[in-house]
């Protein structure tokens, strides 16, 4: 998922069109990511062994830090590859960060592909950073009676969220919103089982997790429109362990990336049920089916035995009559064969001898 | 328990079932030529026989409804939490809007109830009625497992994918 991943994957592509051309190639790209993140990348024919790299990105805090990056961050940026990257000042006008890439420093064995995608991730480098100064730094002007106030961070548009600085711990809290209430069930079902994975012994070490329908505590004060949510709201409490060395980064991007998390879960549970409900349904229709093929095969059994008897009848009938004929012509040859001598006329005086000595006939008396 | 309730609730239903498909071919008292499911119009109650509803708990009901030639099954579908109440509609919608492929099925199921069987004199005859009674036991079944099937999926889904974030912290 684009939004997960660390490197820009339009960035990335332009970048490795660049490097792997074969001819000196002029590129002069503007990207858009997430409606709000612009990149712009520009590369001469006459010097293809140099692209320029324009960053302009949201701040993730609207208070009181300038719009110009923090030296913190600038270092983060430089960290990326060192020997490839230089930043260049000033920033291209309409945009926070110009980067100017030695595209001649990339390695030509087979790392090249994780040098591009490094240097393509580096919209999340100073996200993560500016979050990684939140978490570590401790603002004075924050105090207000002892409570700290929380800090609304925006990362992805219409998906703010909180963090809230306390003396032992920090308090991130998440307010959830759906446009449809079946997001916002299986939302909460993922939330319940959240809460209980996450209290269970063996998950000792990962950030204690908390859901409630209703707006935490720390919240008091904020604005109606950031409180109001039909999803609940998560909270984490991240202890210093949780951002201390390599695991601060991590937690870092972890809590960047959590809204983005439970929309992935929730769509692909979506296409889960809903591959689910098809296949239930075949097998449905499956089971019908195969009752009125049945029937039907019944049916057309019943029909042949209707047509079965009704051809027998004709047989029977049809065989009568052949026999009726072949032994009359039969006896015919018989009566002939009796015969072994044939003598013309013979027949004829036949008959008239059977008629002379006929007892039936009668004589006139006179 | 509930398996043995459930049996029951099923044999009375297959008994009701029994006795009330037996439909014949009446043509339209009102309109000439034309052949209506008088049950679906309702509009001569000497041709409809008493509904009987047949209830396992409160949350469980069916309602046959009988004519002189048609028979209208409406069930209730048991649905305990908020999860099963949306998983139950999701599917049954789903079912519903595919009508056609199982012909005895309404598109829009009976008010106050999940989803309706309208059963006609025509399909007595084409199919045989006590396979068209099975089919209609079996479904109440298949579905009542099909929705604590899905239900345990998408808990079992949501542990999953919760276990692989909070792995991510360590």
């Amino acid at each position: 998922m684009a939004c997960i991943e660390r490197s820009s994957p339009a960035l990335k592509q332009i970048l490795l069109k660049l490097y792997r051309a074969e001819k000196s190639i002029e590129i002069d790209h503007h990207l858009y990511e997430f409606g709000s993140v612009e990149y712009h990348i520009q590369s001469q024919a006459t010097n293809p062994l140099v692209a320029y790299l324009s960053i302009s990105t949201p701040p993730l805090y609207h208070g009181n830090l300038p719009n110009n990056l923090s030296p913190y961050t600038i270092e983060m940026v430089k960290g990326i590859c060192p020997n490839l990257v230089e930043i260049e000042e000033p920033a291209r006008e309409g945009y926070q960060l110009t980067l100017k890439l030695n595209l001649d420093q990339i390695p030509r064995n087979k790392d090249y592909v994780k040098v591009i995608e490094d240097i393509s991730t580096v919209q999340s480098v100073i996200i993560s950073s500016q979050l990684k100064e939140i978490l570590c730094n401790v603002n004075s002007d924050d105090a207000s009676q002892g409570m700290y106030k929380p800090i609304k961070l925006v990362y992805h548009p219409r998906e703010p969220f909180f963090v809230i600085r306390q003396q032992q711990r920090i308090i991130a809290i998440f307010p959830i919103r759906f446009k449809e209430k079946f997001d916002v069930v299986i939302a909460t079902a993922f939330f319940q089982e959240l809460v209980d994975v996450g209290n269970s012994d063996k998950w000792v070490k990962t950030p204690p997790c908390t859901w409630s329908a209703i707006p935490p505590p720390e919240l008091t004060g904020e604005a109606l429109e950031d409180l109001s949510t039909n999803g609940g709201f998560v909270s984490f409490d991240i202890s210093s362990r949780h951002i201390e060395g390599n695991r601060l980064d991590k937690t870092v991007w972890n809590l960047l990336n959590f809204n983005a998390n439970v929309r992935y879960h929730v769509k692909s549970t979506k296409g889960f049920i809903q591959r689910r409900m098809r296949k239930r349904l075949e097998n449905l229709v499956e089971v019908l089916h195969q009752t009125n093929s049945e029937e039907i095969e019944q049916t057309k059994q019943v029909k042949q035995q209707h047509q079965g008897r009704r051809s027998t009848k004709k047989l029977v009938r049809s065989s009568k009559h052949t026999m009726k004929k072949r032994w009359y012509t039969l006896g015919r040859k018989i009566k002939r064969i009796s015969f072994r001598l044939k003598i013309h006329g013979f027949t004829r005086f036949r008959q008239c001898w059977f008629q002379k000595n006929s007892s039936t006939k009668y004589t006139k008396l006179e | 328990m509930g398996s043995t309730t459930l049996r029951l609730y099923l044999t009375c239903i297959r008994n009701t079932l029994d006795a009330a498909m037996c439909l014949q071919n009446f043509p339209c008292q009102e309109v000439e030529r034309h052949n209506k499911p008088e049950v679906e119009l309702k509009t001569s109650p000497e041709l409809l026989l008493n509904p009987v509803l047949i209830c396992r708990n409160e949350a469980e009901k069916c309602l046959i409804e009988t004519s002189i030639n048609s028979l209208t099954i409406s069930l209730k579908v048991k649905q305990a939490d908020e999860l099963e109440n949306i998983l139950t509609k999701k599917f049954l919608r789903f079912l519903s809007m595919r009508a056609e492929a199982f012909q005895v099925l309404r598109r829009k199921p009976v008010q106050g109830y999940d989803i309706s069987f309208p059963i006609t004199n025509y399909h007595c005859e084409e199919m045989q009625k006590q396979k068209l009674i099975d089919f209609i036991v079996q479904f109440m079944e298949d579905i009542e497992k099909e929705i604590s099937e899905l239900k345990m999926s998408v808990n079992t889904r949501g542990r999953l994918v919760a276990t692989e974030f909070l792995k991510q912290f360590i």
